[in-house]
């Protein structure tokens, strides 16, 4: 194969840094990463491509990155083809359940027939909340769902929470968290065959940059 | 809104310059499956249901276009071709002489529950040799597969190849529901080691279990599968698998193609029906399969009461003009020489476009009948090569031509300039 093997990473959040970080304790530098979609590292056979977080699967599915850094959470909302090969340690969160402080409930089984509940994760939501018989409206926003039970949007969101603290400074409260989820490097299923030996010495090597952190 | 002028979701529309690259390709597949002796044929686009779910399993069938028909049954549009084969087979060649060999080029039809919008009728171009369980006709049709993907100008196609019954062979022992046999597999597909030694702690698994998945899991070319054939020696079904597959790669060493074939034992395909040999197709440029397919011997029993063992593969047509542009080959354009007879006498016109046309030119009558200036104007946008004037209805030679792209004019005998283009006749 010709080109280089691109890694996809997070263009912004949480995810970003980190990733940027992970890749350079397994030896390989991000050049010139500040604002390009594209970014060559310090070694020649990868680049980098940013893109948003929830994309990433899409792009490593379709073959248009080879590799990819997201979290877990992203690559199963998304249902993508992908192979999860490394669980990377840092980006741990959970999907939680919240609703405000002063709501009336305090469990799943509280929740009434055909309430409103904003979310990025329809697909997650949907299924969870189906397993424990509640029937809801999901209504699908980007970013900022905390906002939504503010603005008189939804009584309930679906969102992911790492400490709590963004919960907190909007006055909610979890009432159930579902999905723990990590950061992974996921590998286009076809480029795993025919990259075998680049893909696994460098998820051997993130394997081994990232033992120190966790 | 606006539904005049929109196909639906997942179907397009080919425009002449892309029918010329689908055309080419298929055109390939079907003198390639010709020479080696596989006759095409046809089915339905519309079957019963239950005619085209027989064996494939319910991911496929979940995804068929299903209605009803005038009278209350249920039909639906094919999703693959194997299925309406098989019955084909069962019901109107059973005196035929076996092997048979069979071919199609066809569209199928899937909804895709897929969060992109995907093609849901798209083309598949495939084989299906059929009466012989041996491992020389699975190695006729994965040679046959190369052959084919070669032909179209394809670059490092490489094929996967794994074994329908020895996962489930292995795991026969062991109890495991479907979601955990779903994910052993993938933990294979993974290669990370760890992740499987948890996994065979968690659902208690024999450690003996664990040194066979992990070396299968390893193997990739054919010694290092080789070297797990010991590990498989308190499986005895499953050693008689991994014979079968290690004598199909021996055949296709003498079919030349055997350092592009590997191994891959987390390989699954979607669809049921495979008892033996599966496999699928690759370019390291295109980031899913373009083909695949494998053996299916219990398929055709379903239909009639006769077992007969049977192997093929299918291609899809867009997934191998994805893998050309991505490999920055292009089919070769094969339109022809366009020339525009422009004639003052309708029958000396129709006898200078049956010369043109006799030697495999392209030949198009002036409809229009304007002016030299203007049919000029027109040929030129229209992507005519050069025009041929006649003047008199006995075609009087030697006649006018304009070579459009040059502007340049001759009076030749029309002969002589087809020779001189390179007419065939």
């Amino acid at each position: 194969m010709g080109g280089k093997i691109r890694i996809a990473i997070p263009s912004k959040g949480r995810l970003r840094e980190p990733s940027i970080q992970a890749l350079g304790k397994a030896g390989m530098k991000v050049i010139g990463e500040a604002r390009t979609y594209v970014s060559d590292t310090s070694n020649p056979k990868f680049s980098v491509v940013f893109t948003r977080a929830f994309d990433v699967p899409l792009y490593v599915q379709y073959g248009a990155a080879q590799l990819g850094i997201t979290g877990h959470d992203v690559v199963l909302e998304r249902e993508a083809d992908v192979y999860e090969l490394l669980d990377l340690g840092f980006g741990k969160c959970e999907l939680v359940v919240a609703v405000p402080e002063n709501s009336a409930i305090h469990r799943i089984e509280d929740i009434p027939p055909g309430a409103k509940v904003a979310t990025e994760y329809p697909n997650l939501s949907r299924k969870y909340l189906e397993k424990h018989g509640r029937q809801v409206e999901i209504l699908t926003v980007r970013g900022s769902a905390e906002l939504a039970p503010k603005l008189g949007l939804t009584d309930i969101i679906v969102d992911i929470s790492t400490t709590g603290e963004t919960l907190r400074k909007n006055n909610l409260r979890k009432i159930a968290s579902f999905l723990e989820s990590s950061c992974r490097l996921v590998s286009n299923k076809i480029a795993h065959r025919t990259l075998e030996t680049e893909i696994t010495a460098l998820s051997e090597r993130l394997r081994q940059g990232g033992s120190g952190i966790q | 809104m606006f539904t005049k002028l929109r196909t639906t979701s997942g179907t397009r529309d080919f425009l002449p310059s892309e029918m010329v690259d689908q055309g080419y390709i298929e055109e390939r597949f079907r003198e390639v499956f010709r020479s080696w002796g596989y006759d095409e044929i046809r089915s339905p686009t519309i079957e019963f249901l239950d005619a085209l779910t027989v064996g494939i399993g319910s991911e496929l069938s979940d995804n068929m276009f299903k209605f009803q028909d005038f009278d209350g049954k249920i039909v639906a549009l094919r999703s693959e071709m194997t299925a309406p084969v098989a019955r084909i087979v069962a019901s109107k060649m059973v005196s035929t002489p076996e092997p048979i060999r069979l071919s199609y080029i066809t569209n199928v039809f899937r909804h895709s529950r897929s969060y992109v919008d995907r093609l849901r009728e798209f083309w598949q171009a495939g084989v299906e040799l059929i009466g012989l369980g041996t491992p020389d006709a699975d190695a006729e049709v994965l040679a046959l597969l190369f052959t084919s993907l070669e032909e179209v100008g394809l670059k490092d196609v490489r094929v996967d190849v794994s074994h329908a019954g020895l996962l489930k062979e292995l795991l026969r022992a062991v109890s495991l529901d479907r979601e955990k046999e779903h994910d052993l597999r993938a933990l294979m597909g993974y290669r990370d080691w760890k992740q499987l030694e948890e996994f065979m702690r968690q659902n208690e698994l024999p450690a003996e279990l664990g040194e066979v998945f992990q070396g299968l899991g390893r193997a990739r070319k054919l010694s290092e599968v080789s070297a797990t054939f010991p590990l498989l020696s308190k499986f005895p079904d499953a050693q008689s698998f991994m014979k079968n597959l290690l004598a199909i790669h021996e055949i296709l060493e003498d079919y030349g193609y055997a350092d592009r074939l590997f191994f891959d034992f987390s390989l699954t395909r979607r669809i049921e029906y495979y008892t033996g040999i599966i496999f699928e197709a690759s370019v390291p440029q295109v980031g899913s399969p373009i083909g695949g397919g494998g053996r299916y011997d219990d398929l055709i029993r379903k239909f009639g009461n006769i077992g007969v063992p049977a192997t093929g593969f299918a291609i899809e047509v867009e997934k191998c003009l994805q893998a050309l542009s991505a490999q920055g080959s292009s089919t070769p354009m094969s339109t022809g020489v366009r020339i525009l007879v422009s004639s003052q006498s309708r029958n000396g016109g129709l006898k200078a476009l049956d010369a043109i046309r006799k030697v495999g030119a392209i030949g198009l009558l002036d409809l229009r009948g304007e002016n030299k200036a203007k049919t000029m104007d027109y040929a030129r946008l229209a992507g005519i090569d050069f025009i041929v004037f006649v003047s008199d209805s006995a075609l009087r030679e030697p006649v006018t031509i304009l070579n459009v792209q040059s502007n340049r004019i001759e009076t030749v005998e029309l002969r002589d300039f087809l020779k001189s283009i390179g007419g065939t006749a």
